[in-house]
């Protein structure tokens, strides 16, 4: 498929610097100059500055821009309560949070003409499910110690060579699925957009489409975390 | 949002992961199979290993479908 129009592609290649036109460049400054990657550094700077632009200073009879960041971080620290309880939405929340505003905006700045999502490369989605993957392995063993290792070995003795192969099995398969979904979500919207804008984009073909896309992505946004957050309960809960 | 709605949301967030997983477990078994058989033995196990973590991977997918209506006659 044609490259679509990526304007920090273009500063990119206006400054000298290689921009790879392969899934992954050759050498490191290739790599660093990935359309997904210089996207990725848009969004986290789009994170640090915008609140800090709106937000101004903290007051007691908040502003309008203080009243939207309340009730959104509100909402994923209530989000993060109800499946976790107090304590350890509390732990968890500072991670949660980055990960969802990252997904929302990385997911959102897609639908902008002349903008990519960086959530529609395998490489980022994988990198975010294999962090939450470790986390929650980790949360596992800090609660239960060492006997974390019960999770994993089912109810009987007999059974447990067995068991331990169909866990490291399906804890390999929840780390693909979790990816692949965000991954795979983000790039059909991607594709569906290029396609309709290039057959008939004279025509406002791709405005339905648009339409989902906002809804997609939110819903993959808070689907991905929910889900992040319902593996690292499970891992601190006592095994079966 | 309403509790009902919320919890609906919930569900349909962890069930829309139960097919990928599914997929995700057989193919994976086989995927280590096939790596065992051919990378780590250099074929001299071929195909047992593969078909062996196949039906692995078939039983770590059932395992997780069963796993999920337990969890649903719980709640």
């Amino acid at each position: 498929m044609e490259h679509p129009i990526l304007f920090i592609s273009l500063i990119l290649e206006a400054l000298g610097l290689p921009v790879p036109h392969t899934p992954v460049g050759a050498t490191l400054l290739e790599k660093i100059c990935e359309p997904y990657m210089t996207y990725t550094w848009m969004v986290m700077a789009f994170l640090i500055i915008v609140p800090k632009l709106t937000m101004g200073k903290l007051e007691m009879v908040p502003g309008s821009g203080q009243n939207f960041w309340e009730v959104t971080v509100g909402g994923v620290m209530d989000f993060c309560t109800e499946n976790l309880g107090e304590k350890g939405a509390k732990m968890l929340f500072p991670m949660m949070a980055t990960f969802f505003f990252y997904i929302v905006i990385a997911n959102m700045i897609g639908l902008i003409p002349g903008f990519m999502s960086p959530t529609s490369s395998l490489n980022i989605t994988l990198a975010m499910t294999i962090i939450v993957w470790l986390t929650h392995h980790f949360l596992g063993f800090k609660y239960h110690g060492f006997k974390y290792y019960k999770h994993f070995m089912g109810p009987s003795p007999v059974l447990a060579p067995f068991m331990f192969l169909l866990e490291v099995i399906s804890n390999f398969a929840r780390l693909i699925s979790l990816s692949m979904r965000l991954f795979g979500n983000i790039l059909a919207k991607e594709v569906l957009l290029g396609v309709l804008f290039m057959l008939a984009g004279a025509f406002f073909a791709p405005l339905p489409i648009l339409c989902l896309g906002v809804l997609v992505s939110l819903i993959q946004a808070v689907v991905f975390v929910l889900l992040a957050l319902l593996y690292c309960a499970g891992s601190m809960e006592h095994a079966h | 949002m309403s509790d009902e709605r919320r919890e609906m949301f919930r569900q349909l967030a962890v069930y829309s992961q139960v097919g990928m997983t599914f997929a995700f477990s057989i193919i994976i078994g086989f995927g280590i199979g096939w790596a065992l058989d051919n990378k780590v033995f250099g074929g001299k196990t071929s195909p047992y290993l593969t078909f062996i973590f196949l039906g692995l991977g078939i039983t770590a997918g059932f395992k997780n479908l069963w796993e999920l209506t337990r969890k649903i006659e719980d709640e």
